[in-house]
């Protein structure tokens, strides 16, 4: 073919690829909606420019109705890139940096205009935003932090609620550490103390029971990222706050820690024991005086008040505990044998809750407080203990009645059998014939 | 009378005979002993079973919990439930409601909380109102509801509850 | 006093015949006469377990929601309930033990031979009652086990090739073993069987009196060569004997009772995994471990089906062995149905051993 009508042909490919793109991008669009050109024209760009068009398929803004021109400007009914791009038209290019914010602000902290499409979404962002790390960095001309698009994406963007949403909360952890686990990315930032910045927060926090919970058991009310430093005014909790931010979810324990005599002392609360990532799960194991507890960290002499508090404490909760599994153990077999015991099952549960408050209690690191929940919690396995003794001996007492019964009963066996032979004696033994 | 002894003169005879009656009628005792001691170990058991035991039925899927006049409005008190705490609740309306008192947090026994009317577990802050929903703390899940039921004369009625 | 009570009676009724009888029933005796104890020991046994069984009847209910909290309610509540349970736990077992022992004694004794066909007809069919006393029985506390044995127990009646499905449900009262099947069972074990097997006692005992004692074949040869036979006025001397086993029963009873009381176990949960190791009853392990250790298929058959088949065929053999014994039937000695005998004796006790091995 020689090259004009190859031209024409490539030409044609391209417009019919086009038009039948836009056309079903029309179709995905659901109106006969006048012609998006901005649309038009990127979808038959090469891949770098196609994929945002791709990707606003899913966009919760397209469902509302907005498209391209809301955030960056343009005209749309101009097929001419000159046109369509013309500085009259308001163009702005991918907004990036402070000028970002200002274009998702516009629409996000007017509380009138939000009000029609999402009444009870908060206007607030920007202005959390400016507080946060990331808001300060940004105002100080640093553009590697995180802007709006970083974590809720530029044109695919979902709802938070939707559990394909970086923002929702199983993802988040791996959203924030896309920077934040990127060494490169985040050297050369700095702790307030000089320390440089730790790149291992999403790898110690996959460890914690928080995770856990929030990835296995599904709760997702388990904390993540957003949960203890905020979301658009993220910030780390300073020493001060952490106690106030673990104890939203975890009130009592901070409050009867707040009486205690380590407030003052620890700096950094809560995360003093218990770390602030790798939140592991806590046991009495932490508790106590040897080489692998906490209290040991600091606690070494024995006359320290401290030591004999921390081995007190230890020593309670595991007699009760032992307590607990060892009348447990009674009950049950008692049960199995067939006697009645959901009274004493009953108690138990009840002592089980006195070993759930005394855990509690702990963090009141004071033996006076936690000694009357240990002994109520001793009070009721010393009473399922003597029931659950009562009744195997009820059973002892039983199987001896019967073994009295069975001597009687043998008595009679060696009686008859006297008397057989007696009888046999006296009467005679007949010889005949059997017909 | 079976086998011929050597007889030495009558009064060994009779003497050999009245041994024999006294063993004879010592056995026959025993006997009677022995069959009545296995009559009576046999019969008064069967007869203390016969007599209907003190708890009345086997609590299945139902207890009673209390009476009605026991409860006030806006109080609840804790029952028995086979091996489980139950809680039961008189709402400030004067509805009655009975919930599975074990937390579905870490299986502790929830209390009702009367200055806010609703129903608290002490181990961890975790709060229900009073649909047993879950209104603030820890635990996933809401309280199990029981049904309740009232039987007998007014004013005096049984509570009775029922698993669902 | 009970003097006055018989003439009383007599007057009215005229018990002479019955008073002739008792005083001229005699019993043989000779070195097999030991053999004659069991069959009034299974009666003995018979007898507790409808005692007890209407007792533990007047407080169990036969509901899947309330069984196992009923009879909960009896080991626990009632007083001596404990007792009456285990009494009638141990000797269903003990009186299936009995019944077996009464067949093989039979059974080897060819005491089935003419003219007592009929005796050994009803006994066989009350032997199969009484495994299904024990299967219907075993289901009632609705406990785990018992919940579980009974699913692969019908699911095995099930596998009977043509009638299988059909049997299966009927068993059921459903597709699944459920509260239908409780009351099912629960039927089956206070009234149809009860019925049955006092129909077939009666005339399985009337047969016994009306034909007096068998003897073994020995001693009847001996009697045909002219000797006398030794033997007992049954009142009182073997009615003393008799008690003096049932006794002994008793004591049995007691000490099982005593120092292995049955357990409650955990209420059945239909939607619970079948434990691993389940088996049924001693009285059906071998059985039960003959088909599981039957191929899956054989000649093109199934496996289980074939087992079942060959069982159904023995049993149906077994009620005829009066009627294919020939020899026996003449009086001449028999030692193809002696051997048999042995063998399905040895078969019983080695599966059953092996049975509970391998659990």
């Amino acid at each position: 073919m020689s090259r004009p009508p190859r031209l024409v042909a490539c030409a044609l490919v391209l417009i019919l690829a086009g038009a039948s793109a836009r056309a079903a991008y029309a179709q995905q669009a659901g109106s006969a909606s006048p012609r998006d050109e901005c649309i038009a024209c990127h979808t038959t760009l090469e891949p770098r420019y196609a994929a945002p068009v791709a990707a606003f398929a899913d966009d919760v803004h397209r469902q509302r109705g907005f498209a391209c021109v809301e955030c960056h400007g343009g005209d749309p009914t101009a097929a001419d890139q000159a046109l369509a791009k013309a500085p009259a038209t308001g163009f702005r290019g991918a907004p990036r940096g402070q000028v970002q914010i200002g274009v998702c602000a516009r629409c996000h902290s007017d509380a009138a205009f939000m009000r029609r499409f999402a009444p009870r979404q908060r206007v607030d962002q920007a202005a959390e935003y400016a507080a946060s790390v990331h808001g300060k960095r940004l105002a100080a001309g640093d553009t590697k932090v995180a802007i709006c698009t970083s974590c809720h994406g530029a044109h695919g963007i979902r709802v938070a609620s939707d559990a394909k949403s970086p923002v929702f909360p199983t993802n988040v952890a791996a959203t924030c550490a896309s920077c934040h686990a990127d060494a490169s990315h985040m050297a050369g930032y700095t702790r307030p103390d000089g320390s440089p910045l730790p790149t291992t927060q999403r790898t110690d926090y996959e460890k914690s029971v928080h995770f856990l919970a929030l990835t296995r058991r599904n709760d997702l009310s388990a904390p993540t990222c957003n949960d203890c430093h905020g979301n658009h005014g993220a910030a780390p909790p300073g020493v001060d706050a952490v106690s106030n931010v673990c104890g939203t979810c975890h009130a009592v324990f901070a409050a009867k820690f707040a009486t205690s005599k380590h407030a003052p002392v620890f700096e950094k609360a809560c995360v003093e024991c218990h770390g602030n990532h790798a939140v592991a799960k806590p046991s009495e194991a932490l508790l106590g005086t040897d080489a692998t507890t906490l209290c040991a960290a600091c606690h070494t002499d024995a006359e320290d008040p401290g030591f004999v508090g921390a081995a007190t404490m230890r020593a309670d909760i595991d007699g009760l505990k032992t307590g607990i599994e060892r009348a447990a153990a009674l009950i049950e077999q008692a049960r199995l044998s067939g006697m009645e015991v959901s009274q004493q099952e009953l108690a138990l549960g009840e002592a089980r809750n006195h070993l759930v408050l005394a855990r509690t209690e702990v963090h009141a690191f004071s033996v006076e407080t936690l000694k009357p929940v240990i002994a109520e919690g001793q009070a009721i396995v010393t009473r399922v203990e003597r029931a659950g003794r009562e009744a195997l001996a009820e059973l002892r007492f039983r199987r001896r009645g019967l073994a009295v019964s069975l001597g009687v009963i043998l008595l009679v066996v060696v009686a008859l059998a006297i008397k057989i032979r007696r009888i046999d004696r006296e009467v005679e033994m007949e010889m005949r014939h059997v017909p | 009378m079976g086998t011929a002894h050597p007889v030495d003169g009558p009064g060994i005879e009779t003497a050999a005979r009245q041994v024999e009656v006294e063993r004879r009628t010592f056995l026959d005792a025993v006997l009677a002993f022995g069959f009545v001691s296995t009559a009576i170990a046999v019969l008064y058991p069967v007869s203390r079973y016969l007599v209907p035991p003190a708890s009345g039925e086997p609590a299945t899927a139902s207890v009673v919990a209390g009476r009605a006049g026991q409860l006030a409005a806006n109080a609840a008190l804790l029952f028995k439930f086979g091996s489980k705490p139950g809680l039961l609740v008189r709402t400030p309306e004067g509805e009655l409601r009975a919930f599975n008192a074990v937390c579905t947090h870490l299986d502790c026994t929830v209390q009702y909380k009367a200055d806010t009317s609703q129903i608290w577990c002490a181990c961890h802050n975790g709060m229900y109102d009073l649909g047993g929903n879950v209104v603030s703390g820890p635990p996933p899940r809401p309280l199990e509801r029981f049904d309740v039921r009232l039987r007998g004369e007014p004013g005096n009625e049984e509570i009775i509850v029922t698993r669902t | 006093m009970g003097e006055a009570v018989i003439r009383w009676l007599d007057e009215r009724l005229d018990l002479s015949s019955v008073r002739h009888f008792i005083a001229e029933k005699r019993v043989p005796i000779h070195a097999q006469e030991v053999w004659y104890y069991l069959g009034g020991l299974t009666l003995f046994l018979f007898a507790v377990q409808v005692a007890s069984g209407i007792l533990l009847l007047l407080y169990y209910r036969p509901s899947a929601e309330e069984a196992y909290e009923s009879v909960q309610f009896i080991m626990t509540e009632v007083e001596f309930g404990w007792l009456v349970r285990n009494v009638h736990s141990w000797s269903a077992n003990v009186l299936i033990a009995a019944a077996f022992a009464h067949f093989f004694s039979v059974f080897l004794l060819k005491s089935y031979r003419k003219p007592r066909e009929l005796t050994w007809v009803t006994g066989m069919l009350l032997l199969l009652l009484m495994l299904a006393f024990g299967f219907s029985g075993y289901l009632l506390p609705w406990n785990e086990l018992a919940f579980f044995a009974t699913k692969v127990g019908t699911g095995i009646a099930g596998a009977v090739p043509i009638v299988g499905d059909f049997t299966m449900r009927l068993l059921r009262g459903g597709d699944d073993v459920t509260g239908a099947t409780l009351s099912r069972f629960y039927g089956l074990h206070v009234a149809i069987l009860p019925a049955l097997t006092t129909a077939l006692v009666v005339v399985h005992l009337l047969l016994v009196q009306r034909q007096g004692m068998s003897v073994p074949l020995k001693v009847e040869w001996r009697l045909r060569a002219g000797a006398r036979l030794r033997s007992i006025p049954f009142f009182p001397n073997y009615l003393m004997r008799d008690m003096l086993a049932w006794y002994v029963a008793l004591a049995l009873l007691a000490a099982l009772a005593a120092f292995y009381p049955w357990e409650l176990g955990r209420k059945a949960d239909p939607f619970a995994a079948v434990p691993a190791g389940i088996r049924p009853e001693w009285y059906f392990l071998a059985m039960f471990h003959t088909l599981k250790l039957l191929p899956a298929h054989v000649f093109g058959f199934e496996g289980e089906q074939l087992g079942i088949l060959a069982f159904s065929a023995a049993a149906a053999l077994l009620l005829l062995v009066p009627f294919l014994d020939r020899r026996a039937s003449r009086g001449e000695r028999s030692p193809l149905f002696s051997a048999l005998a042995w063998l399905i004796l040895a078969y019983l006790v080695v599966f059953t051993v092996l049975g509970y091995l391998a659990a």
